[in-house]
């Protein structure tokens, strides 16, 4: 006849461990992590090339409030009471070894010379095509992300993105030494610190002899818990055992992220957002850090996802949840920013004419890269909306960004002029997560219409949608050992917990009824949409991507806005293998050469094993699973 | 329940941190009714508007009613239903320039101390006892409080808002019942009407509504309502839009018969005249449907398809039926999306649910999905939130986390389904707080026209923001889940537009939130949770136009823009008489935002413009409708002459009528047609016997009515022996009171395939 509620959360710390002592509550809170190995049909994947094998929980410790922190928990079910941001265990994994990463390279450098090939060819092929059309869209063309000197991108070739902010010569950084021992650290010592923002930091004791004797090419993960952030070794048999642990007062970490061009056995540069606007540089090997963006001086607004820009030392870029992305220096300090009037510079002039003629602000830039007054952070300062900004991502030749909103809008920006170029919607609902294919050719995102789709950018349109959540999508992440240059292996996981593998394949796309009537060779006229307006779309869009001489009859084909494709004329795509993997919702997943690794809300990181060759010798297989 | 709040004094005894003497001293000095979040959300408000967008009015609880006040906020909200309900009947002389002469909504006279009693409660209960019951529903909601303080001494708990909502009033006493002058029998729909009305004709901007007419009459006509336990919302949602179908069809059907061929041409006559709209004069064409009663149906109802396929020839049979809500079985960590999805999911009917097919000419095997053939323009989705426990004795309730997006389209139309990919948007969520089906509390959190989302708690209404609305998941604590969410087809133009005004709000809200994180020091040190959600509501308005322009779709109903609107309109975009707080306190948020205020300037202006348009529009309408309003009147006072005349002849032909769909019903076969169906005839009975539970999910429209012969009945034995004879048919002894008979017909369904989806309540 009735049901009994929750138990009652308690006010404040010595309430609750008065509770606990006697015996009136179960310790809700673990302070150490757990390492379980669970076994069974229910830990195993089964997909084409083989079974992936569960070879480890790890269970991060939920952090018990801070006792400080006011008793915010209100047990009224309709009480108003903003709360603040929290997110999901999310990992950060560092390996310093480059055969881990050796195949993403690889496929980069391939795909792209493929790339540039299929391009040609499909302009070729649509020499006369239907170019003119522009009117079939009418009004959005958008001068400025056109006008775009298309032969200052064109000729550079692709492997050699400039650096952001090139040409700036406030920006040219100190020259930095190469040598990893002389790297700049950050200026606090975290576990002296005094810093109301951080509580406690618990350094393992013998610290400096596991980071000894670990093996070189280990993972190291770097994770997020409630208002927790620990530094793991994967690679370590006491993994369970974290390496740092922060607690941070009242903020939780919502993302972070390593430099990759930074790293070191000796140094690592890590950056944290936070849900309360503020950023952490941390150099976890010294245990030293920065605080920028301090009390919100330049956004008040939780971070939602931040990272390095590529091949930068010093620059990152965050994404506010007020629709700002905005890039620091991890070395300067902060000034509290107001837009700049006249910081745009070049084509800033005509996005701000976009912004402010249409509805719809794409990218507003308040203070662009090449402003002269680069003293203080930010270095840059974009409005995209005013919608949550909820992730984004490089593309892996470092020129794009894709981002993805809370208002169901996907973004490709060329950051380093500035400039947005396509701006796509979902079917419905808001975009949590979005990454890039190995190659560059394609952008996934995931988001609350329980969809993965597949955008072709250089064609500038939706390729296919992935249908096979049974709830919002909330990572999606390409495998690069599974992908080549015509397939692509990704896989996605979500609210419903479930674990989705996909395959991809360029000239396999299952269309519906309504459109398979054109079959070309080149890839692009396979995947151009069957209408005839995305058809012309993508040819322009093509053209200017692919080619030195962008003509400009072209730039007014271009449009920066592409409407909802609708459901009868996109392709469907079931995924290969679907499997609930976990008993909360999950958020983060990765590939690595040995493993898919997966993170849910409440802290559990799996590792799911790669079938084994039946060649290989190792047999670590049936040890785990046993 | 009782036991609940044992449980909650207990927790909060223990817990002595919460109990500060301020609180205690707050019990004895009666606090001044302060400025409530949502009046400093309306201070700088422009003039009230006609069509009764911008009205925030509670609703009185008397002892288990939430159930009613949540579905008829949401309705209220519905915009095309609010503006077919205030314009039907089309010809009512209520809309006369001067107001309402007819009606009078009587105000009550605000009683020391907010404990409101009801001298005449109709309902049996006195007041002391319809507050205590009010305490036990509001201890749903556990309130840390000390033994010794009453909860609505505490200035954050919801008791004490309602209490404040009570004492600043307005409260509109609907006792009264105006079924004549609209020139209809009173019934389910004349009273929703009222309290349509009533809101749009008051002054005030809030105050509470006390629908107590309304009440009697829908539990005179709906026996299992009688009683003051705790009903089922969803039901209750279903029950009052039949209603409402039956009684505006019965209308135009009364008028249609009883009125003599002379007057029935004075009545087109009175018809032509009155009916200058378009809108109005679209209702009277269309379709086979009597006049001007589509309505309900082109709004709500949708049309599902059930494709079977016999697997012994392969034969695929399609059958139609409409829909006004979808009830969807929940699984845990799902989304509606893929709720609806498993709704159209592939079913084997096999076993015990085999298929009779025509063409093997015997039960079969066969493969059955659900598609949705037409999609309505406001989408009901019932998340099935109560399910019968193993041994069928109690529903439960499902606690699934079940997420659901503020946009939404639908996966599973039919490939000939017209607009398959049309765009949707979340605008009501009825959310149910307990543990169980049988006690807890609803409200709704409603998206209105240009002030954001508010929560309506009965008295109590509260700006929320958006991010607000996902708190009924499922899975956060204190047991409050969504139960009933209310889709609107939009556009994308108009989700685009509306987000960039959301955006201004979620930067607020976003900050707030990170000053909380911070431990800055709020503005007010005292009411952090109303300032920031003051902060949050969008105050750059939406424009009427730019909102009707989002129901792109909704150009097939009666346009929500008639004439009638503004006749009653004059007084109150010309009266200054707006509450005092509006005036004053203009400048309160100015800071605030630069641009807001920048915009709401440029609104202002355009709006002065407006007006003026208004006015001269109105002038000329004015005169118009003078003449127009003789010619009425006359009209009217005849048409009221021979309704009395007729009623007699009325309740004669409605009997026949009665009569004759009864045998129908016997005749010529739903029972038979269901038959074929599942090749179980007593499964099918369930529906029948269901009625009004099941009638919206699957019935087809003759089925509807039918059932609604038997529940609307004007008394009590022709309800009884439509009942039973419904039973006969079906050859069931029927439990007698369609509350049992819902449960036991429900129970049943835990086997049939069919049934399972369709059924109100859920079963294992």
């Amino acid at each position: 006849m009735f049901v009994l509620p929750p138990p009652p959360r308690y006010p404040s710390q010595a309430a609750y461990n008065l509770a606990v002592a006697n015996g009136q509550a179960a310790p809700m809170i673990e302070t150490n992590n757990i390492l379980t190995h669970p076994t069974g049909p229910e830990y195993q994947l089964v997909v084409g090339e083989g079974t992936y094998i569960l070879k480890e929980d790890l269970h991060l410790a939920t952090p018990p409030p801070h006792p400080s922190e006011a008793p915010v928990i209100n047990p009224n079910p309709l009480a108003t009471t903003p709360q603040p941001a929290t997110a999901g265990t999310k990992l950060s994994l560092l390996s310093f070894s480059s055969r881990s990463s050796a195949p993403l390279l690889y496929k980069v450098d391939t795909n792209r010379s493929i790339r540039s090939g299929g391009l040609q060819s499909s302009i070729q092929e649509h020499p006369s095509e239907g170019r003119p059309s522009g009117d079939l869209v009418p009004g959005s063309s958008d001068g400025g992300g056109t006008s775009m000197t298309g032969s200052a991108r064109a000729p550079l070739s692709i492997g050699s993105a400039p650096a952001f902010g090139e040409g700036n010569s406030m920006l040219s950084a100190p020259a930095t030494s190469k040598d990893a021992g002389k790297r700049r650290k950050p200026k606090n010592n975290i576990a002296k610190s005094n810093s109301s923002f951080i509580s406690r930091c618990i350094v393992h004791e013998n610290l400096t002899k596991r980071l000894q004797d670990r093996p070189a090419d280990g993972y190291f993960a770097f994770a997020n818990i409630n208002r927790a952030f620990q530094w793991l070794d994967l690679s370590s048999p006491q993994k369970a055992e974290h390496l740092t642990k922060i607690l941070f007062t009242k903020g939780h970490c919502l993302c972070h992220d390593i430099n990759q061009s930074t790293k070191a056995s000796n140094h690592i540069d890590l950056i944290m957002g936070f849900s309360t606007g503020e950023i952490i540089w941390f150099e976890p090997i010294s245990q030293k850090y920065t605080r920028l963006n301090k009390n919100g001086i330049i956004n008040a607004t939780p971070v939602s996802e931040i990272r390095w820009i590529p091949g930068s030392e010093n620059l990152f870029l965050a994404a506010h949840m007020d629709g700002s992305l905005v890039v620091y220096d991890k070395e300067k300090d902060d000034a509290a920013f107001l837009p700049e009037e006249n910081g745009t510079h070049t084509n800033g002039d005509s996005e701000k004419s976009n912004g402010s003629g249409e509805h719809s602000a794409k990218l507003h830039v308040d203070k662009s890269v090449h402003s002269k007054n680069q003293k203080f952070n930010p270095i840059s300062f974009w409005k995209l909306s005013n919608q949550r900004i909820n992730a984004f991502a490089f593309s892996p030749d470092n020129r794009h960004l894709a981002v993805v909103s809370e208002d169901g809008t996907l973004r490709i920006i060329d950051y380093l002029k500035e400039q947005l170029l396509d701006l796509y919607a979902s079917y419905y609902g808001g975009f949590l997560c979005v990454c890039w294919s190995p190659d560059g050719k394609y952008v996934l995102t995931g988001g609350q219409d329980d969809l993965v789709s597949i955008w072709s950018v250089a064609e500038s349109t939706i390729v296919a949608r992935c249908q096979g959540h049974q709830s919002w999508v909330t990572a999606v992440c390409f495998d690069p050992w599974r992908c080549d240059d015509r397939n692509y292996r990704f896989g996605s996981v979500g609210e419903d917990c479930r674990l989705l593998l996909w395959d991809f394949s360029v000239g396999m796309l299952h269309r519906p009824k309504a459109s398979s009537v054109r079959q070309r060779g080149s890839i692009s006229s396979r995947f151009a949409s069957p209408l005839q307006r995305a058809e012309t779309q993508t040819t322009s869009a093509s053209r200017l991507r692919s080619n030195s001489s962008p003509s400009y009859e072209s730039d007014e084909d271009h449009t920066v806005e592409h409407p909802v494709e609708p459901r009868a004329t996109t392709a469907m795509l079931p995924p290969v293998m679907s499997k609930v993997i976990d008993a909360d919702p999950l958020c983060w997943v990765e590939f690595t050469e040995e493993s898919i690794i997966t993170s849910c809300k409440s802290g559990h990181i799996r590792t799911w094993d790669r079938p084994r060759d039946t060649t290989g010798s190792k047999s670590d297989t049936t040890l785990a699973s046993a | 329940m009782s036991l609940f709040s044992k449980f909650k004094g207990a927790a909060s005894s223990a817990s002595p941190g919460v109990n500060s003497p301020s609180h205690k001293n707050k019990k004895d000095v009666e606090p001044e009714p302060e400025i409530t979040p949502l009046v400093k959300m309306l201070q700088n408000a422009g003039p009230i508007r006609s069509d009764g967008s911008d009205k925030f009015f509670g609703m009185e609880n008397f002892g288990n009613t939430c159930y009613c006040n949540s579905i008829v906020q949401a309705l209220y909200y519905s915009v095309p239903f609010r503006e077919n309900v205030i314009n039907y009947p089309p010809h009512s002389p209520l809309d006369t320039p001067s107001g309402h002469p007819t009606v009078f909504t009587p105000i009550r006279a605000i009683q020391n101390g907010g404990a409101v009693s009801h001298p005449n409660k109709p309902k049996g209960i006195s007041a002391a006892e319809a507050m205590r019951r009010r305490a036990a529903i509001n201890a749903g909601q556990p309130i840390p409080t000390t033994p010794g303080q009453r909860p609505e001494d505490k200035p954050d708990s919801p008791e004490y808002k309602k209490k404040h909502a009570m004492l600043a009033g307005p409260i509109l006493e609907l006792t009264y019942e105006s079924a004549n002058p609209y020139g209809m029998e009173e019934s389910t729909f004349t009273a929703l009407k009222d309290i349509f009305m009533a809101l749009i004709a008051n002054q005030s901007r809030t105050g509470v509504l006390s629908p107590q007419r309304f009440l009697e009459i829908f539990k005179r006509d709906n026996e299992m309502f009688r009683t003051s336990m705790h009903q089922d919302a969803h039901e209750f949602y279903g029950l009052v839009l039949n209603a409402v179908i039956s009684n505006v069809e019965a209308n135009a059907q009364r008028i249609k018969e009883l009125a003599p061929p002379q007057d029935d041409s004075s009545l087109a006559q009175s018809m032509k005249t009155a009916v200058t709209s378009a809108a109005t004069a679209m209702g009277l064409t269309s379709g086979a449907r009597s006049p001007g009663t589509g309505w309900v149906h082109e709004i709500f109802e949708g049309v599902l398809t059930s494709e079977t396929k016999c697997l012994t020839c392969e034969t695929a049979s399609q059958r139609d039926e409409t829909f006004l809500d979808l009830s969807i079985d929940l699984e845990q960590h799902s989304s509606v999306t893929s709720c609806l999805r498993k709704f159209s999911a592939e079913e084997m009917l096999c076993e015990r649910n085999k298929f009779h097919c025509d063409n093997c000419g015997g039960l079969q095997e066969a493969e059955k999905r659900m598609k949705i053939k037409r999609l309505p323009k406001i989408l009901a989705l019932h998340l099935k939130r109560f399910k019968y426990t193993e041994d069928m004795t109690r529903l439960q309730k499902l606690f699934h986390r079940v997420v659901y997006p503020y946009h939404l389209r639908m996966f599973n139309t039919t490939d000939d389904a017209e607009d398959p990919d049309r765009l949707y948007e979340l605008y009501a969520v009825v959310v149910h707080i307990g543990g169980n089906a049988y006690h807890g509390h609803y409200v709704s959190v409603i998206k209105t026209q240009d002030r954001g989302w508010l929560l309506f708690d009965d008295e109590m209404v509260e700006p929320v923001d958006k991010h607000y609305v996902r708190n009924f998941f499922g899975d956060k604590p204190g047991m409050a889940c969504a139960y009933v969410l209310f889709y609107q087809e939009t556009t994308v133009e108009a989700m685009r537009k509306e987000q960039e005004a959301e955006g201004l709000a979620e930067v607020a809200l976003a900050s707030a939130e990170a000053g909380i994180a911070l431990g800055h020091p709020q503005p007010n040190g005292t009411h952090p949770a109303s300032i920031s959600k003051a902060v949050s509501i969008p105050s750059t308005p939406v424009d009427d136009s730019q909102e009707f322009v989002s129901l792109d779709h909704a150009v097939t109903a009666p346009l929500p823009m008639s004439p009638q609107i503004p006749r009653s309109a004059p007084p109150f975009i010309a009266s200054p008489s707006v509450p005092a707080l509006n005036v004053t306190k203009v400048k309160a948020k100015e800071d605030k935002e630069r641009e807001k205020k920048e915009s709401k300037e440029a609104e202002k202006a355009r709006k002065v413009a407006e007006k003026a348009a208004e006015k001269e529009r109105q002038k000329a309408e004015e005169k118009r409708r003078k003449d127009l309003e003789n010619t009425r009147k006359e009209n009217q006072r005849l048409q009221a002459e021979q309704v009395k005349l007729a009623l007699a002849a009325s309740k004669q032909s409605a009997a026949e009528d009665e009569e004759r769909r009864k045998k129908e019903a016997i005749g010529t076969g739903t029972p038979s047609e269901s038959s074929k169906e599942n090749g179980h005839p007593e499964k099918d009975k369930s529906f029948g016997g269901l009625g009004s539970l099941s009638r919206s999910h699957r019935g087809s429209k003759s089925m509807s009515k039918k059932s609604f012969g038997f529940l609307g009945g004007k008394n009590g034995e022709g309800k009884l022996t439509d009942d039973s004879s419904h039973t006969a048919v079906e050859g069931e002894a029927g439990p007698q009171t369609p509350e049992k008979h819902s449960k036991t017909s429900n129970g049943r369904f835990s086997f049939s395939g069919l049934g399972r989806k369709k059924s109100n309540l859920m079963n294992s």
